[in-house]
């Protein structure tokens, strides 16, 4: 492995250039790009269930709800410190996705979609129905994890988040078990008579990618101080795969690049609130219709198109994807 | 509990679970004929609804309810064409790599889309249509007058919609294109024509359910999302592209729900028929009359 490769190399750039941001912009601006944050956490690993994995899931945002609100109402209730709390939300999360997963493993494409959405609303529902012990609709106040609603400690915080998230997904990915993944996706019977244990890698990625989703609502909450089941809403799912796809499916960057250049999109259209989501639900269909990979396809083509390159692939993972000779 | 107030419930199971079917009878026809599912079906839903509250309001009385139902149901008829047309059928001509993904990213955003163009143009309230009846009796139960219309309504259109498919050359050229879509094709069926056919006649029928339950389930722009939890779930717990297994289930959803909300606890009405399909499926994975999909 090169560590002096550009990919590494644009990586650190990126993460010290975010290190040292906080020095020339405002509060509210760290206020904006925490949240973006948060939503790069839960695309990426998204991308890593229904990109990488092929297992289309619906139900991503309700795992980050079920996070937040397991570690509130543990130290609310039960007052249990953080450090156990957080913890007992992520293990919550993983179990559940777990079970989400040996549920799903007979079926797959549109049941595995439909049964996930109508597990998320159903999640959501409870969130809103039981509101003696959950607080419904008015939602739930959460301590706060530094005592300050200063937004700059909660900005390293998810900083730091994210780039666990990245390296994690990156490991996972170029490890043998992301060739499991990917093989598990193309034709999971090729897989499985090649020797894949496609129950075992199927749960994996129900536990890892829902696990990162409940890491990142419970901070998340923490961070905010208020949760309320509007995070269990489907729109956010909607969030979730627009950035995705803006950004480009089944690449490592896209997601993120996707989740923080349309949070701070949506940021500048604030003014204009009502036809921010519309602007973005159109360019969505507009991306999956004309160009199948989101930000990076695009960045591609008009490379190619710049270098008039005849023997570019078929999409932009081909090249993102396939392992260098000598690197893994 | 005394068994005037049972079969109240009972009542009110069987109606809910009528329309709930004609919910799910749009999907899974759009699911049998092209094998996609159309996430946007409860904004057709919702589309319908509100082009019936703006005709009985502004252009014919609350008395031709019936028309406007027909109207409305035709406009969906062309709005969901002409989303296939434009959006769903680069699936079949281009090349798309992941159809599935691609669809259920399309349809979703699709639905958010005419989620918010609704919540611009209608605004966050909610519209309530005249009754298209007054309160009647059934024997010696009190019965909602609308509800029974929209029973009624809904049966007579599952009715109209079975016989058909079942009868019409139309509809047996739709049953062999569910069947096999490239040997009905040497038979000389358009089948990129039908498919605009069957997108169109499934979000009808989402638009006629709308129309007709508008003065039960209000008129707001996410007044579609319950009925399609709805639809989702009985076709699950049914098994994709089965029509009497459409039946049963939605029935049975009808019932769990309304003896839930008696017996156990009525603020948990979303729920139940989440459990319902949980034991379903954890004993029968392609649902109750749904075969195994080949998983090539």
């Amino acid at each position: 492995m090169n560590l002096f490769h550009t990919k590494y190399l644009v990586f650190l750039i990126l993460v010290l250039f975010a290190a040292f941001l906080p020095m020339y912009i405002g509060e509210y601006w760290q206020y904006v790009l925490t949240i973006a944050f948060f939503y790069a956490i839960l695309a990426a690993s998204w991308n890593l269930l229904s990109g990488y994995t092929g297992l289309f899931s619906l139900g991503h945002h309700s795992f980050g709800m079920i996070g937040a609100y397991t570690s509130t109402l543990l130290m609310t209730k039960a007052g249990i410190p953080f450090w156990m709390s957080i913890p007992a939300g992520i293990l919550l999360t993983m179990l559940m996705s777990s079970l989400m997963g040996i549920m799903c493993l007979r079926v797959s494409g549109l049941y595995l979609a439909l049964i996930t959405w109508a597990f998320a609303e159903v999640a959501r529902n409870y969130f809103r129905l039981h509101y003696t012990f959950t607080g419904g609709d008015r939602g739930l106040e959460s301590p706060l994890l530094f005592g300050t609603i200063q937004p700059t400690p909660y900005y390293y915080l998810f900083l730091g988040l994210l780039i666990a998230t990245i390296i994690l997904i990156v490991l996972i990915m170029r490890s043998r078990i992301g060739y499991y993944l990917k093989a598990i996706r193309d034709d999971s019977i090729a897989a499985r008579s090649m020797g894949v244990n496609i129950v075992r890698y199927k749960i994996f990625a129900f536990a890892v990618s829902s696990g990162l989703a409940g890491m990142a609502g419970a901070f998340y909450g923490h961070s905010i101080g208020l949760i309320s089941p509007i995070m269990g809403d489907f729109n956010e799912m909607a969030m979730i795969i627009i950035f995705v796809v803006i950004g480009g499916i089944r690449t490592m960057p896209g997601p993120v690049i996707g989740a923080i250049a349309v949070r701070i999109l949506m940021e500048l259209l604030r003014a204009q609130s009502e036809v921010r989501i519309l602007i973005l639900s159109l360019l969505v269909i507009i991306i999956m219709r004309f160009f199948n990979g989101g930000l990076l396809e695009l960045y591609r083509q008009i490379k190619q198109w710049i270098n008039k390159d005849k023997n570019g692939g078929t999409s932009a993972y081909h090249e993102i994807e396939t392992p260098k000779q000598g690197e893994s | 509990m005394d068994l005037h107030l049972f079969s109240q419930f009972l009542i009110s199971g069987l109606i809910m679970g009528v329309l709930y079917c004609l919910m799910s009878m749009g999907i899974n026809f759009i699911y049998g004929i092209m094998k996609v599912i159309n996430w946007s079906m409860g904004e057709f839903f919702m589309i319908g609804a509100f082009i019936q509250y703006l005709l009985l309001e502004s252009f014919i009385g609350a008395e031709y309810w019936y028309i406007g139902v027909i109207i409305s149901a035709c406009a969906v008829f062309v709005l969901g064409a002409l989303v296939q047309v434009i959006l769903i059928k680069p699936m079949f001509v281009g090349i798309i790599e992941a159809k599935m993904e691609y669809v259920t990213i399309i349809t979703i955003s699709l639905a958010i889309f005419l989620r918010n163009l609704a919540l611009l143009i209608g605004g966050p309230y909610i519209y309530t249509p005249p009754d298209y009846a007054k309160p009647t009796q059934l024997l010696t139960l009190p019965l909602s007058g609308n509800r029974l219309v929209a029973f009624i309504g809904a049966l007579v259109l599952l009715g109209l919609f079975y016989f058909f498919i079942k009868k019409s050359w139309t509809g047996k050229a739709f049953q062999g294109v569910a069947q096999n879509r490239a040997g009905v094709q040497t038979s000389g069926v358009n089948v990129l024509r039908y498919d605009m056919l069957a997108f169109g006649l499934g979000t009808a029928l989402a638009g006629a359910g709308g129309a007709l339950m508008a003065p039960i389930f209000s008129v707001h722009p996410l007044c579609g999302l319950a009925p399609t939890i709805r639809g989702f779930e009985i076709i699950v717990i049914a098994g994709l592209g089965s029509i009497p297994g459409i039946l049963v289930a939605g029935l049975l959803l009808g019932f769990a729900e309304s003896l839930g909300s008696a017996f156990i606890s009525p603020s948990f009405v979303d729920i139940y028929g989440f459990i319902l399909l949980v034991i379903v499926l954890s004993i029968k994975p392609y649902g109750m009359f749904g075969k195994a999909e080949r998983t090539v």
